[in-house]
This record gives structure tokens, C-alpha cells and sequence, in this order.
């Protein structure tokens, strides 16, 4: 009996495996430079623009049900006038080992070949292990179908499902300009070329500070960035294998 | 006892023939269109190629319809008063597009990209059924993520049970 | 056998199990939808595939390019544009949210003709045609009483052509009085830089090459001049450079968001930046790192401003105003900005001023990673004749019969003790060319709505450049949306309809052919730089392609001489004057523009009123900030409601307690407090402007911020403050990690 079970276990254990397809294709990294970020929040509104992010208002607000996907965290350290603020942009990190991939009953959520975090919409029945499980707290629920009052909804993103009441989204490192990137790159009869594909945060980042890019790639932008001595990753010791990696900010140690 | 298995059987047959009622005779495969466009006549008998018309297909996510302007090309001479294509030109008088039913209607969700599956080499035959022979277009698909499935294993599409390659 | 009951209920089963198949097989249906084709489908439009358009982000003043991404003829996402030497390919938070301005539900969207009175805000619809013949009916009636001085216009800061045509216009009418009028206007900056360096245009502050950035109360990354431009030299001089990693220090009462990146905050008494920098200044005579001849002059100038002596004034401490005079005068280039914070005291000229004479002698103008000039623009720069306070002055004497006002919102960027709303109720007709209805517009008589900047021509000259010429152009990403039309349209079909003159020298039927018209005379004048394109048309195609017109090969040579003469009268040393006495008013008022709001502007677009506050995390409001051990000795908690009076008005605003502040001292933002303009922005938070003195200043005729001190009372209520963030200490957790600074560390 045990032999059948294990025989049996075998089976799914290989889909708990990042990559089991074999090697990943990609592994799409974000790097974001803490030094560079000036907590600006340009990457907040771009994301809302680009991925069908609706407005909940000051209620739900009160209620920190704000849909941000990626936010800017501050922390604030010591008293006047010794102030010192940090600030952080925290998204999906994408990890290798998901927790919430893990947790999810209905397989919602899972790993793909391009190293990325997928969140399948259709899937979702809402019962926020997920989001429980996340670490990071990047998982945000859809309380309500929301609306758009007119004619706001005429700047909607096409390529970007419009998401109904009872579903889990997050960042999805703008896979809809992934797929884009690859299709333009599949019309051209070539490889998806290194800053040929960026999502919207990392495009409009004024300070330069989030750079995306293929991390199998070793001729890369982000390859090289990750391999600066102020690399470092978040929670690194849970275990989540991310994909963000975030360069320590430089600042005077009290 | 029996009683009780005649109406389980009675319920069970009378819901599956309600349902199969629905899917033969109110099947949505075929809907009406505002004016009688037969693909045999165009596509079959006189050999338009789809893209003639369909123009989007093989460059967008889209395939698109024909605006009223390429019907106009031809039948403001070909045949300009039979009754069907004289709505087309009251259509083109007024400026205003054709309503047409929309046959194959996918969900919002999906991505499917024309322009990827045409330059793959997949015959618009394979998806739509015999167009050249129809004299209403009927959807012979099911378009279920079933039927795409399908078609992506036995090709061995890359990633094409990724869900994201289709989900937007 | 079957009773005749059981046939029945098998009969029902029957039917109802029929039914529900049936009902089944109709709900899993997809609802029929409609397939609507073109009818004759444009050869520019790819369903599904997108075309981008460049033009000219208009959310700040800073003229950014930007590109639009336009799919079906509906814009999707704007982004920077990749070609603009000012933002290269980057862009803010603010010019991100521009698209909720054109879709924006509270649009005018026809001409609006008042029914009732003014406080009323009551208004028809009205044609076209009508809403331009009232028009011309009332400046008709001016000229034929030879009273066209009477007719004032109003607009925003406009640097491009449009602002010629309104000159064009009112010069052929016969009125003087076109005046520019915005919050955050520079003109401090613009004054100052041309009394001690002899410059009209502003210079290109070199962020990105500099050691050691001293920035006297410039939030220069948020919202200060060119925000993109500096937080993309920002970024390069952290680590954008192998081996040299640049230092930053904010001189400021109020820590802003660029402050919390620094690497010092030395926060300084209100109104004493300009001391402190002449402090800095002397310290460099003084211990000989300053190598001119003048050093004797300078330093007898400069002797009051020793460290020893200004020290208790401006709260510093002496040994630190010499150490970082020295590390600024070897950092070799070093720079050192004065932004709206210190140019917003009464006498901000002087900070300004002092600012200057700094970087003079630290030699920093015009070197590499100092302050570099900008040549002359190609479009000649449209100026403003008079100040807004021609117009107050003239409407309390009755001297205006009509007021034009365009993109622009007075009433509430004026403090109401300005008396703006007397001065308006003085004007017997006043027409608002907008498309919003802000606090000007409905004060107006006539309301005619114009195109928002995504659907508009235009040109804009990017104000600081970034050393060469730099004219971005505006064009239509999508059609217009409402009926409403281009501001020159409107000045055109006027001055048509007045005739003489007017339909003489403005012959063009509207306002793109003068502008293409206009484009081509400079493209005449500078054909022998374009080998390239010996056909306007190619060259317009060209620009119109690549988002405006820039020349790298023309960097000025141009060399900026320090007038040390000119710059003595504004060396003083006394501290900004703030009104109210210490005793009854205790606390200095700092103000700010909102990193969303700006200055009040974009408070109806609701991606930015969600945006959480970068420094505090406050969405949706208004707060006042106030530092947290005065908060504690006068019992003030997180969200309690405060009363917040100065000698000239009164606000309710919830408490936030902020560390970054000096403890006699309070800020608030300003954005919020709209009465009307919109679902988003009306009746929502406070308007801090209100608590100002009316009164201008003399050189420059515009209205300082940080000129009041307030006094807070606690009230018993709790404030509606809603924040996103939750605790603000890391506790060990490493969220963000640091590593300390080493001077020749790479990357």
C-alpha cells in the first residue's frame, strides 16, 4: 500500500518543482536598486493604468482594500531630528517556492515556465489561503465587482482581464506585455531580446531604479545587477526563493 | 419503492431531453443574421479567399469583419437589386455598419490571437468547419478551453497548457 | 398500474424536469452579442494592435514628452517618451494619471450659459454658434466704447505658440493686459537667477553629475521644476557612475519626500535657509577655498553671516556649517538648488539670491554637475504682461468690463483673503475656456469647453532644458470626445466675428494652421541646421514623429556672469518674515504641493486622490502634520480633529503625527478642499490657501506660501483620516537593508 502511495505521490511531487517542464524558459527577474527608488510612487499609478486596477474609494480605503499591486513601503526610524526613512517597493516576488501555490484547494495558482507566479482568474473560488500564506501581503481580493463610472472605463487595458467579485489577483510582472514581447519578437523570427520586454513599473520608474529582465540570460542587464554585493533578497531566510531582487540601500549605520 | 424509481427515471429523461431539445432545436450555433450573406456563394462558388474580406486576421489578435465598404466594392454593380443586397446598400446609404451575430464569441478572459494561429499554418477550416460550403455560418467548435487543449497537446505547442497562454 | 394521481405527479416531474433541462442548456448559453464592423474602415487603425502618438505631458509645468498608446482610437496608457531629452522614456505618477482627464466623468461637454447668479451655479446648454456670437456681442460692445483695456485675460503659464496667439489677439483688440497666472509659477526663481547671473531662462541644474547636492527646501524629486529630469539625474548620481556614489543634503524645516532620501537632514529654522547658505558661503571665503580676486569684497559682504553668529538663528550648529562648507566647496562639482519651500517666504528672492552666491563661490556655475545654462529657446517664450494683481486691483476699481480665463483656477489657488471672489463679482462678465468646472468656472458667465491635452495641438517649451533647445509638440492622440474645441478656435472665430483689425492680422481659420504656419517660419530661420530635411514637410513629419523638435548640436556657450553688484540689496539677515505674534500664534505654516494634487489641479482624477501620500500614506484628504513630542505635550493623537487658525482664516483638519517636522513648526498640503469641481475632488478635505494673508509680493507680484504662523487647538471631535500603512518600524524584520557608505565602492 505504502508503495502505491509513494508510487502516487511521485507522480505530484515532480509538479511542486519549479520548472518541471525541464529548465525554465525564462526566469523573469525584477531588480530594484533601494538606493536609487525615491518612494515617488510613479510605479503605483502606472500599474493602475496599465493592469484594469479599479478605484474602491474611501471607505473600503479605511478598510485597506486598496487595490495597489505594487506599493511603497516606509519605515521610519528614530526621533527628531535624527529621522531616517527607508522606502521599498514591495510586489509579487514571484517566488520559486510559493507558499501560496502550495495552499491554493483549487490549483488557482501555480508556477509556469517562465518562472512566474500565475493567477488564473477562472480557477478562484476566494478562500484566501493565498493570501494568508503570502508573506509579502501582495494578494488582494475583489470585495465587489467594481464599476467604472463613465466614460473612465474607455481607458480599460484589453489584454488585461477586468476581474469580477470573489477572485484573487496580483502583479503578474505585466505578463500580458510578456506574451506581447514574445509575439513581436515570434513575428520578427527572433529571440526575445534583453529591454525589449518592460512592465509598467519598471517602465516609467523615474529614478531608474527597477530593471527587468531575464535572469537565464547571462549577457543580461539584471544578471549583471544581481551580481553586486548589495544584493540581497526579502525574507530570504522563508525559504521563497523569490524573484525580486532588491540592491541595499546605502546609508550611514546608527 | 418502484414509485420512486419511475419518477427518478422520469425526472432524469425529461431533464436530458428539455436539455437536448434546447441544444438542437434553440441552439445559438446558427443565429440570424440581419442580412442573408451566404459563404458558399462568395467563398465557395466564386473562390474569395478568407483573407480578401477577414482582413485583420493574419496581423491582430482580431480577425475582423468586412466593413459595409468592401461589400459596396463589388455590389454596387454585382447584382445591386436583389433584395439582400439592396440591404447592404440601404446599409452603405446611410452610413450605418451591418449588426452582424456574433457566431464565434469567445469569453472576455481569453486571449486567442488570430494572427499567431494563421502564421502557424492552421487552416481556417480547422476551427470555423467547411465555411465554403455554409450557407449561414454555424459554429461547428465548441470553443471550449477543452477543444483548445486538445489542439495544443496533440500539436505539442509550446507552453500550450500553460493557462497563461490563454488567460489573460 | 398507475392511479391517476401518480400519472399526474409524473406528468408535473415531467414538465418541471423539462423545463429545467431546458432552462439549463439557456443559462450555460453565452449571450448573443453583436460583431459591428467599420464602414469604411481607416487605413491608420489595426483592431487589436496599437499605435503610438507622441506629444506633451501638460500635468506640471516641467513639459515632459510623452507617448500615447491608442487602440481603436482610445488611449490606453501614456508613457515617457524614450526620445525627449527632459524625461527620457521616463514619467511621474502624475503624468501617468493624465488619462483620467480626458475620460474623466465630470467634463463639460457643451457651452453652459449662467441661469441665476453666480453663487447659484445653475447653467444651460447652449449652442456654439450662440455661446461665440454672446461673446463677440460683449467685446464688441468694448471696442465700440473705446474701453478695450478693459478686457483682461487670464491664462495659465503658457510657453508656446498658444500663448502667442492670445498675445496676438489681445495686442489687435487693444488691451495690455494678458496676464499668466499658476500657484507654482517660478517666478521667484526666474527673478532671482536674473539679478545674480544675468539669465532668462532657466538653467539646467545638473543633478546627475554632481558630489554633493545641497538642496535648500527643493523637493526636486516630487514636485519641484522638472521632478523627471532630476529623480533621472538623482538616480544616476546615486549609482549611475563607477566609483563615485553622490551625497545629498536637505536644508528644510519640513522633511519632504526628497529629503527622506537624503543622506542629511539639517532642519533649519523657517525662514532662514537663505542665512544659513551665506553662513556656508563665508565659511568658503574664509578658509580660502574660494580663489577669485573679489575675496576681500566678499568677504566683508559676508562677515555678518559667520557660522559663530548665525548659528542659534538658524538652529544649526556652527561645527557642522563648516565641515559641510568644506566638504561642498572640495566636492568639486558640488550644487546647490533652492527650491519652492525657500522660495516661498516673503522674501524668497534673498534665499534664492543666497543660494546663488554660494555656488559662485564654490565655482560651480556653469560647470558639469553645477549649474549649466540653457540657450534661448526656438520658440520665442510668451510672457506674462502683467501680475494677477493688475487683475485684483482693476476689478476692485471697476476697471474690468470682461475677464477671459483660460485653464487656470484662481479661486481657489488665491487665498480668499485675496479677495478674488469680490474682485470677480465686480466684473460684469466673466468667460471660463475650460473643461472642468472648478471654482473660476463656475463663478463664470459663460462656460465654453475646451479640448483636454490629449486631444489638442499645441507646442511647449520645456523649462529647464537640459542645456540645448528643447520645443516638445502636442498632437492629438484621439478625437475629441465632447464638443468642445481648441482655445485659439475660440480666440480665432472670434476675432473673425469683430472684424477689422482683428480679422485682419489673424487671418488663419484656426489655430493649427497658425501653428503648423508658425512652426514653418522657425523651421525657415533655422533651415541651415537641418541638412537632413531640405522640405518642411519632412521635417514636420519628422518632429511630429519624435515628439518635438531638439537640438543637442546647439548647446549654448553661452557663460553666466555673476553680478556680484546686483545681488548686495538682497543680502539680509534677518529671518523670513512670518505674520502673527510668536505668543498667540506659536507654530510656523509650512505648505507644499501634493506629489498628486499638485497644486489642487488634480484632485478630481481618482487615481491620484487614491495614491497613498509617499510621506505619510493619506489617500482621499487632507492632514496637517505635526511632530510628534509636540504632539504629546499637548495630547494631540493620530486622527484627532484640529483646529488650525492664523490671523487670517480657519481650517479643521485631522492630526498626523510626523517626525520629520520641527516641533515648532506644521504643515499641510495643499490640493484638497475644492467646493466644486467634480465628484472626485468636491467637498473633500481642507484648503490650506485659505489661512494665507493676501498680500503679494512686490518683485515678482505673486503670493508667498510660508507667510503666516498658526496657533492649533484640539477639538473634541475625531478627524476622518484614512491612511494605508500600518506600522512603521521595521522590528529586526530586514525588510530594507542597508549598507554604509565607502567612498570608492563600486556599484
Amino acid at each position: 500500500m505504502s508503495r502505491f502511495l509513494d508510487k502516487l505521490f511521485a507522480r505530484f511531487n515532480i509538479y511542486r518543482e519549479p520548472g518541471y517542464y525541464g529548465k525554465y524558459d525564462y526566469k523573469w527577474t525584477i531588480v530594484i536598486d533601494l538606493d536609487k527608488c525615491d518612494g515617488c510612487e510613479a510605479c503605483v499609478i502606472a500599474c493602475h493604468a496599465e493592469n484594469n486596477l479599479p478605484i474602491v474609494g474611501e471607505e473600503e480605503c479605511s478598510k485597506n482594500r486598496a487595490f495597489n499591486w505594487i506599493r511603497i513601503e516606509r519605515y521610519v526610524e528614530g526621533e527628531y531630528p535624527d529621522v531616517r526613512v527607508k522606502f521599498i517597493p514591495i510586489l509579487c516576488q514571484q517566488c520559486g517556492k510559493a507558499r501560496c501555490e502550495v495552499g491554493c484547494p483549487t490549483y488557482a495558482t501555480y508556477h509556469n515556465q517562465d518562472g512566474l507566479n500565475v493567477q488564473v482568474y477562472n480557477r478562484c473560488i476566494g478562500t484566501f489561503t493565498c493570501a494568508t500564506y503570502c508573506p509579502y501581503d501582495v494578494r488582494h481580493f475583489n470585495w465587489f465587482s467594481y464599476k467604472w463610472e463613465a466614460p473612465l472605463e474607455q481607458q480599460l487595458n484589453p489584454d488585461v482581464t477586468v476581474r469580477e467579485k470573489g477572485v484573487m489577483e496580483k502583479c503578474t510582472f505585466c505578463i500580458q506585455r510578456i506574451r506581447a514581447g514574445k509575439d513581436h519578437a515570434k513575428d520578427e523570427g527572433r529571440e526575445v531580446t534583453d529591454g525589449d520586454i518592460q512592465p509598467a513599473c519598471v517602465q516609467t520608474c523615474p529614478t531608474g531604479a527597477m530593471t527587468f529582465g531575464d535572469l537565464n540570460d547571462p549577457e543580461s542587464r539584471v544578471s549583471q545587477l544581481a551580481k553586486s554585493e548589495r544584493r540581497y533578497r526579502l525574507f530570504e531566510d522563508l525559504n521563497t526563493d523569490p524573484s525580486v531582487i532588491y540592491l541595499k540601500r546605502v546609508m550611514k549605520q546608527t | 419503492m418502484r414509485k420512486f424509481f419511475l419518477f427518478s427515471f422520469i425526472w432524469v429523461a425529461t431533464f436530458i431531453s428539455g436539455y437536448w431539445i434546447n441544444t438542437s432545436w434553440f441552439s445559438d450555433k446558427q443565429p440570424a443574421q440581419p442580412i442573408a450573406f451566404s459563404h458558399r456563394i462568395h467563398a465557395g462558388e466564386n473562390g474569395i479567399p478568407c483573407l480578401y474580406c477577414h482582413i485583420y486576421a493574419e496581423r491582430s489578435t482580431a480577425a475582423g469583419v468586412p466593413g459595409v465598404q468592401k461589400c459596396i466594392g463589388c455590389h454596387q454593380i454585382i447584382k445591386r437589386d436583389a433584395p439582400e443586397i439592396s440591404k447592404v446598400a440601404d446599409y452603405w446609404e446611410r452610413k450605418k455598419p451591418i449588426p452582424w451575430i456574433k457566431v464565434h464569441n469567445l469569453p472576455d478572459f481569453v486571449y486567442f490571437s488570430h494572427k499567431r494561429h494563421i502564421r502557424a499554418g492552421i487552416d481556417c477550416n480547422s476551427c470555423h468547419g467547411n465555411v465554403a460550403g455554409m450557407d449561414v455560418i454555424t459554429r461547428v467548435s465548441s470553443l471550449k478551453m477543452g477543444w483548445c487543449i486538445d489542439c495544443h497537446m496533440s500539436h505539442n505547442v509550446k507552453n500550450g497548457r500553460d493557462c497563461w497562454t490563454c488567460h489573460k | 398500474m398507475l392511479k391517476r394521481r401518480d400519472f399526474l405527479k409524473a406528468l408535473g416531474l415531467g414538465g418541471v424536469g423539462t423545463g429545467l433541462g431546458f432552462m439549463l442548456g439557456e443559462s450555460i448559453k453565452t449571450p448573443a452579442t453583436n460583431l459591428i464592423p467599420y464602414v469604411v474602415p481607416p487605413e491608420d487603425i489595426v483592431p487589436g494592435v496599437a499605435n503610438w502618438y507622441s506629444s506633451l505631458c501638460t500635468q506640471c509645468n516641467a513639459g515632459c514628452g510623452i507617448i500615447v498608446r491608442v487602440l481603436e482610437g482610445r488611449a490606453k496608457k501614456i508613457e515617457g517618451n524614450p526620445h525627449h531629452p527632459v524625461n527620457q522614456g521616463r514619467l511621474c505618477a502624475m503624468g501617468q494619471a493624465g488619462l483620467q482627464a480626458l475620460y474623466n466623468p465630470d467634463r463639460i461637454k457643451t457651452p453652459l450659459i449662467r441661469k441665476g447668479s453666480r453663487q447659484s451655479e445653475e447653467f444651460r446648454a447652449i449652442t456654439w454658434e450662440e455661446a461665440l456670437s454672446v461673446l463677440a456681442e460683449n467685446l464688441m460692445k468694448l471696442k465700440i466704447a473705446s474701453n478695450t483695456e478693459k478686457l483682461f485675460l487670464l491664462s495659465s503659464v503658457i510657453r508656446g505658440h498658444m500663448g502667442h496667439l492670445f498675445e496676438t489677439f489681445m495686442q489687435n483688440f487693444g488691451s495690455p493686459n494678458y496676464i499668466q497666472y499658476d500657484l507654482f509659477q517660478h517666478k521667484e526663481l526666474i527673478f532671482a537667477n536674473k539679478v545674480s547671473m544675468g539669465i532668462n531662462i532657466l538653467p539646467h541644474y545638473d543633478i546627475g553629475n554632481t558630489n554633493l547636492l545641497l538642496s535648500f527646501g527643493a523637493d526636486f524629486l516630487n514636485t519641484w521644476l522638472s521632478p523627471v529630469n532630476h529623480s533621472l539625474g538623482y538616480g544616476h548620481m546615486r549609482q549611475g557612475r563607477h566609483g563615485s556614489r553622490g551625497r545629498l543634503v536637505q536644508i528644510e524645516p519640513r522633511l519632504s519626500l526628497s529629503g527622506a532620501n537624503a543622506d542629511e537632514w539639517i532642519p533649519v529654522r523657517p525662514g532662514t535657509e537663505g542665512i544659513l547658505a551665506l553662513g556656508l558661503a563665508y565659511t568658503i571665503i574664509e578658509e580660502g577655498y574660494y580663489k577669485g580676486q573679489d575675496i576681500n569684497e566678499w568677504n566683508k559682504i559676508l562677515s555678518p553671516y559667520k557660522p559663530e553668529i548665525i548659528s542659534e538663528l538658524t538652529n544649526t550648529d556652527n561645527e557642522r556649517i563648516r565641515t559641510l562648507a568644506r566638504e561642498f566647496a572640495s566636492a568639486r562639482p558640488g550644487l546647490a538648488i533652492a527650491g519652492e519651500n525657500a522660495a516661498s517666504y516673503t522674501d524668497g528672492v534673498n534665499h534664492i539670491i543666497a543660494v546663488n552666491i554660494l555656488n559662485h563661490l564654490a565655482d560651480n556655475i556653469g560647470k558639469t554637475g553645477g549649474v549649466i545654462s540653457n540657450p534661448e529657446a526656438p520658440i520665442k517664450k510668451t510672457q506674462s504682461l502683467k501680475d494677477i494683481d493688475a487683475l485684483l486691483r482693476n476689478a476692485r476699481a471697476g476697471e474690468v468690463e470682461t475677464l477671459i480665463t483660460y485653464n487656470t483656477n484662481p479661486v481657489f489657488t488665491l487665498p480668499h483673503n485675496s479677495k478674488i471672489q469680490e474682485a470677480l463679482e465686480n466684473i460684469p462678465f466673466v468667460v471660463s475656456l475650460s473643461c472642468f468646472m472648478d471654482e473660476t468656472t463656475a463663478h463664470a458667465d459663460l462656460i465654453l469647453p475646451t479640448h483636454t491635452s490629449l486631444e489638442d495641438w499645441g507646442d511647449d517649451i520645456s523649462e529647464p532644458a537640459t542645456g540645448y533647445n528643447t520645443a516638445t509638440i502636442m498632437q492629438p492622440a484621439v478625437s475629441p470626445l465632447y464638443d468642445s474645441r481648441n482655445a485659439g478656435d475660440i480666440l480665432l472665430s472670434t476675432a473673425k466675428r469683430l472684424g477689422n483689425r482683428l480679422q485682419k492680422n489673424m487671418p488663419w481659420d484656426n489655430f493649427r494652421d497658425f501653428f503648423i504656419e508658425s512652426w514653418k517660419t522657425i523651421y525657415e530661420k533655422q533651415r541651415h541646421t537641418y541638412a537632413g530635411e531640405p522640405v518642411f514637410e519632412d521635417f514636420w513629419n519628422k518632429v511630429l514623429t519624435q515628439g518635438g523638435w531638439w537640438d543637442q548640436e546647439k548647446r549654448t556657450h553661452q557663460s553666466i556672469h555673476f553680478i556680484k553688484d546686483n545681488v548686495k540689496r538682497f543680502i539680509s539677515s534677518s529671518p523670513s518674515l512670518f505674520q502673527g505674534n510668536e505668543d498667540e500664534f506659536p507654530f510656523y505654516l509650512i505648505l507644499y504641493a501634493h506629489s498628486g494634487y499638485y497644486d489642487g489641479r488634480h484632485a478630481n482624477l481618482p487615481w491620484l486622490q487614491e495614491m497613498p501620500d509617499p510621506m505619510t500614506s493619506v489617500v482621499w484628504g487632507t492632514w496637517i502634520e505635526i511632530n510628534p513630542q509636540t504632539a504629546g505635550k499637548m495630547g494631540i493623537r493620530e486622527g484627532d480633529l484640529l483646529l488650525v487658525e492664523s490671523p487670517y482664516g480657519k481650517l479643521h483638519v485631522p492630526a498626523y503625527l510626523y517626525p520629520g517636522i520641527r516641533p515648532d513648526t506644521v504643515s499641510i498640503p495643499i490640493g484638497q478642499g475644492h467646493k466644486t469641481y467634480g465628484r472626485y475632488a468636491g467637498n473633500r478635505g481642507s484648503n490650506p490657501l485659505d489661512l494665507l494673508p493676501g498680500i503679494s509680493r512686490h518683485e515678482t507680484g505673486t503670493i508667498p506660501l510660508n507667510s503666516t504662523r498658526v496657533k492649533i487647538t484640539k477639538s473634541s471631535e475625531k478627524g476622518n483620516l484614512v491612511k494605508m500603512e500600518g506600522i512603521t518600524k521595521e522590528f529586526d524584520r530586514q525588510i530594507v537593508q542597508t549598507i554604509p557608505p565607502y567612498e570608492r565602492r563600486q556599484n
